[in-house]
């Protein structure tokens, strides 16, 4: 036992609740080597938090553990809340999921900072900030003195997350546990702040646990991956030799329900992983994935063990066997066409959008938006948050007027707010909230939630018509009758997303809008998700539009795309045109960024620095010249960029000279 | 109804409370009709006798009348007036808290400045110059003036709980098709936003036993001949030497509905919280 670090034996962790305990964590074994990166892997409610929460004993008081948690020599189980003070934050440290709620917003980030070396090594309040500064300066930060003055709302979400991992660094620990450290934040500061944890791991020679629930965050940054189900470990391995052969079914369905380049609707399912993970009682044995599992035998119920299946990769499944990866995709037998796209006229027609907020300091939130959505196409906008997209959406909708210019349904002018327009325009352009859990009324049931736009947009006035159709729609979206009487709240979150479709699809509008309708889902719920949507696309014949941060599920859902930035188009055409060369330098930056779930697999690395510029100041030039590593000069500073068109339908607003392609002159940058 | 049960079990201060709240109840429904003696009685042979002499459990008074039968006719008027005070005091502070909120801008600064100047009169005193302008009081003013000397408190509850509710996406999703105010107000969020709003009326129910007694105390309550617990302690304050109990027993019921009620008030919340 003398290079590993942690050592997990048999833990146990229960909690008890009104009706009974649950197991949470159950006979975990684990080794984390000096040095070591690992990764752990799994659906929400998977047990991985509260894994970390255990070792760093900050279990809630209703928790029960029994096993070993052996940190170097000592058993962190058996230390006193006293003893446990010169682990925590010294030794083992720890970064959480959202950098806001783990900063203190009162006091500035200097003395948040300096308090881990004043405490753990009683150090003077100048040593204190001198040793602040330099692991700011560590973590590449600009300006490091002026920063250890501001507070940290102050800052953006990355450089919060960053004063966080310099928190963490602050005592040199041995080992840093990140808890999903990246999943608040925008992909291209992920892929940045990925970059560093690599780089700082190496330098301190730290070991790192990795909790995440994205298998293309995990890649970047572990060596080892292990993947949790239901408070089990049930694969573990190396990196590289787990993703090319997945042993346990669950690891290849996790695997395989996420979108990647080269999938799309047209030809393909994604796959998805039925059911949902259920809480366990104390006593249950048997393999916990066995009943959603599509290879299940007679004999899951008992049988489950750990078996060795390659050099340092073990699988608890009996009958752990590798398949190729690629070819458990659902491949469509038909393909769906896009022959009913209407390409004479569009749906809807964004016309030199303007939405600017507050009087005295204006926001500038879009600024110029032109596009059109044919019907029966699905229209992708991406792009980073800030970036105007659900500014956009919102105002279709009605929820905001727009500053300047037009918004056209069906050639009627619909550029007012909702209190004013026609119950048949409500009808046709619905709305796809980001968090099923607040956009559907948690103290409402699901017959209520839907039944009420049927009343109240349909005018059906008969409560039995309306039910019959309720069931209906129910069906469509996968779940059944019983949902009828269901409150909202005790639903899951994939449940939620259907319902809120179902009430969205209940009325056939002619337009959906789905404001990033799977970013708050788990991997596997996100491919049922799209797949749903795909399905009613094709037979509705509605047109979307999608917004989303995600350039995968963009690619897969998408017939065109807009990528956006700062309230402006950047790019704009088919899925294929946006997704191929010639690019705009920021939709290459955005497609560096994504992480890549097959980790042979390596790309070019563009790293945004920098922030998104103030959108309270006008910008003349290019809003990208700041960040762009392909910048030609001032010119992009002080003049608009000029569309560039390549096709009828493809084109970009830059200043870089691309070969065949029409120019013409910017519009004016006004506002 | 399980889960309310498995608290209660955790909660032995509770069980105390509904236990004092329901034998209350009881005294006020049945009482009446069980006792020897009616509310004003005068024993002339019997007065200022101690507990225990010849049927008077808790004593008599000055006049010879049963502290025991007064002190449960008294329970009728105080529950009465209590429990309707904090329903209207409770609904109008939704109406109003609610629009404030909800319309938020200009409504509300108003909202809250008028609520401000009430606030900055106390309301007993409040109370007790309107109810001594009116020269004595029956259950109904009583009511009414208590519920709007509460107005402030509950104003305000209700208008932060729905700002809490007010930016979720379901108001969002009910305004895209169209729903009025009023829909969105009570229908979509209330049902939301009820708990910390029971809470504060449960909280009101013992504060307006508490004003209540506090004006019979001053001689502006419910009149004489209807008992009523604060008058009870200022009529027989000059007979303390003497008969003690006279003063100490309908003080102990005004002490015991208070806490019973804070007891209770305080489960309330652990259960309607820790469900939200």
């Amino acid at each position: 036992m003398n290079s590993s670090i942690l050592t997990i034996e048999n833990l146990n962790v229960y909690f008890d609740v009104f009706g009974g305990s649950v197991s949470a964590v159950r006979g975990l074994n684990l080794t984390l080597d000096h040095n070591e990166s690992i990764g752990i892997i799994g659906e929400s409610g998977c047990g991985k938090s509260t894994l970390s929460y255990t070792i760093m004993r900050y279990l809630a008081p209703n928790s029960r553990v029994t096993g070993k948690v052996m940190f170097r020599e000592d058993n962190l189980l058996e230390k006193t809340e006293q003893e446990i003070l010169a682990f925590r934050g010294n030794r083992i440290a720890m970064v959480y999921q959202n950098p806001y709620s783990s900063l203190n917003p009162a006091l500035t980030i200097g003395f948040q900072l300096d308090e881990v070396t004043r405490f753990h090594q009683k150090a003077s309040k100048e040593k204190a900030r001198e040793k602040s500064i330099q692991a700011l300066t560590s973590l590449n930060m600009g300006d490091p003195e002026g920063l250890v003055k501001r507070y940290p709302h102050q800052i953006s979400g990355g450089m919060q997350q960053r004063v966080c991992i310099a928190m963490a660094l602050l005592c040199q620990p041995d080992l840093m546990i990140l808890d999903e450290p990246t999943t608040a934040l925008d992909v291209t500061t992920e892929a940045v702040i990925l970059d560093l944890i690599r780089d700082l791991k190496d330098k301190y020679a730290m070991s790192l646990m990795y909790i995440s629930h994205d298998i293309g965050v995990i890649n970047k940054v572990a060596d080892r991956i292990v993947v949790m189900y239901s408070g089990e470990i049930v694969e573990s391995g190396p990196n590289e030799e787990l993703f090319a052969h997945p042993h346990h079914p669950y690891t290849r369905a996790l695997i395989n329900c996420i979108p990647r380049e080269g999938l799309v609707k047209e030809n393909f399912r994604l796959n998805t992983i039925p059911g949902y993970v259920k809480q366990r009682g104390t006593d249950e044995g048997g393999c916990p994935f066995a009943e959603r599992c599509s290879m299940k035998v007679a004999g899951c119920i008992e049988r489950y063990g750990m078996r060795e299946v390659g050099e340092k990769h073990a699988a608890a499944c009996d009958r752990a066997y590798a398949a190729d990866v690629a070819d458990s995709f659902a491949k469509l037998k038909v393909s769906r066409s896009k022959q009913h796209a209407d390409h004479t006229k569009p749906i809807l027609e964004v016309q030199d959008l303007y939405k600017h907020f507050g009087k005295k300091r204006k926001i500038y939130a879009v600024n110029g938006v032109s596009v059109g959505v044919e019907r029966g196409t699905v229209l992708g906008i991406v792009g980073e948050s800030g970036c105007g997209k659900t500014t956009m959406g919102q105002t279709a909708v009605g929820l905001y007027t727009p500053s300047k210019g037009r918004i056209l349904f069906n050639d009627t002018d619909i550029s007012v707010s909702w209190k004013k327009r026609s119950p048949e325009m409500l009808k046709q352009i619905q709305f796809i909230f980001q968090n099923p859990g607040r956009s559907l009324n948690p103290s409402h049931t699901v017959e209520q939630i839907i039944s009420r736009p049927l009343k109240k947009l349909m005018g059906i006035s008969s409560r039995e018509e309306r039910k019959t159709r309720i069931i209906k729609m129910l069906e469509q979206v996968g779940l059944s009758e019983e949902y009828l009487s269901k409150k909202s709240s005790h639903l899951s979150g994939g449940e939620q997303q259907r319902v809120a479709i179902a009430r969205a699809f209940c009325l056939s509008p002619g337009l959906i809008i789905c404001d990033e309708p799977t970013s708050a889902l788990d991997v596997s719920v996100q491919s049922s998700v799209l797949n749903l949507l795909g399905d009613l696309q094709a037979e509705t014949l509605a047109a979307y539009v999608f917004i989303s941060h995600d350039l995968h599920v963009i690619n897969y859902i998408s017939d065109y795309i807009m990528v956006m930035y700062l309230g402006r188009v950047c790019e704009y055409g088919t899925r294929e045109e946006v997704m191929q060369p010639p690019f705009h330098p920021y939709t290459e930056a955005l497609l560096s960024s994504v992480p890549e779930i097959d980790p042979s697999q390596k790309k070019r690395k563009i790293r945004l620095g920098g922030q998104l510029p103030d959108p309270a100041k006008k910008i003349r030039g290019c809003p990208f010249a700041g960040r762009c590593h392909m910048q030609i000069g001032t010119i992009c500073e002080t003049q608009p960029p000029p569309l560039v068109k390549f096709s009828d339908t493809h084109s970009l607003s830059c200043h870089l000279d691309f070969p065949d392609a029409v120019r013409e002159p910017a519009g004016e940058a006004t506002g | 109804m399980k889960y309310i049960l498995y608290q209660l079990k955790k909660n032995p201060l509770a069980i105390i409370g509904i236990a004092i709240i329901v034998f209350w109840v009881l005294a006020a429904f049945i009482g009446p009709s069980v006792l020897t003696y009616t509310h004003t009685e005068m024993d002339s042979l019997n007065q200022m006798v101690s507990p225990g002499v010849s049927g008077h459990v808790l004593g008599t008074d000055a006049l010879g009348r049963d502290i025991l039968s007064r002190i449960i006719v008294g329970s009728r008027s105080i529950l009465t007036v209590a429990l309707l005070t904090s329903m209207v005091s409770t609904l109008l502070g939704i109406v109003l808290g609610f629009s404030a909120a909800y319309f938020g801008g200009k409504i509300d600064q108003t909202f809250l400045r008028m609520m401000d100047i009430m606030m900055a009169i106390p309301p007993l005193v409040l109370s007790m110059v309107v109810l001594g302008i009116l020269g004595g009081s029956s259950i109904m003013s009583l009511t009414l003036i208590v519920s709007i000397a509460f107005i402030p408190a509950t104003a305000r509850v209700s208008r932060g709980s729905l700002l809490t509710c007010k930016n979720n996406e379901y108001v969002d999703a009910a305004r895209i098709r169209g729903e009025s105010h009023i829909y969105i107000m009570f229908v979509e969020i209330l049902p939301n936003t009820i708990g910390p709003i029971i809470v504060e009326a449960t909280a009101r129910f013992a504060y307006s036993i508490m004003m209540v007694a506090s004006l019979g105390f001053l001689g502006v309550g419910l009149q004489p001949p209807t008992p009523d617990w604060g008058m009870m302690v200022i009529e027989n304050k000059q007979i303390i030497t003497d008969a003690p109990w006279a003063v100490l027993y309908p003080a102990a019921a005004i002490a015991s509905l208070v806490i019973a009620i804070s007891l209770f008030s305080d489960f309330v919340s652990k259960v309607l919280i820790h469900e939200q």
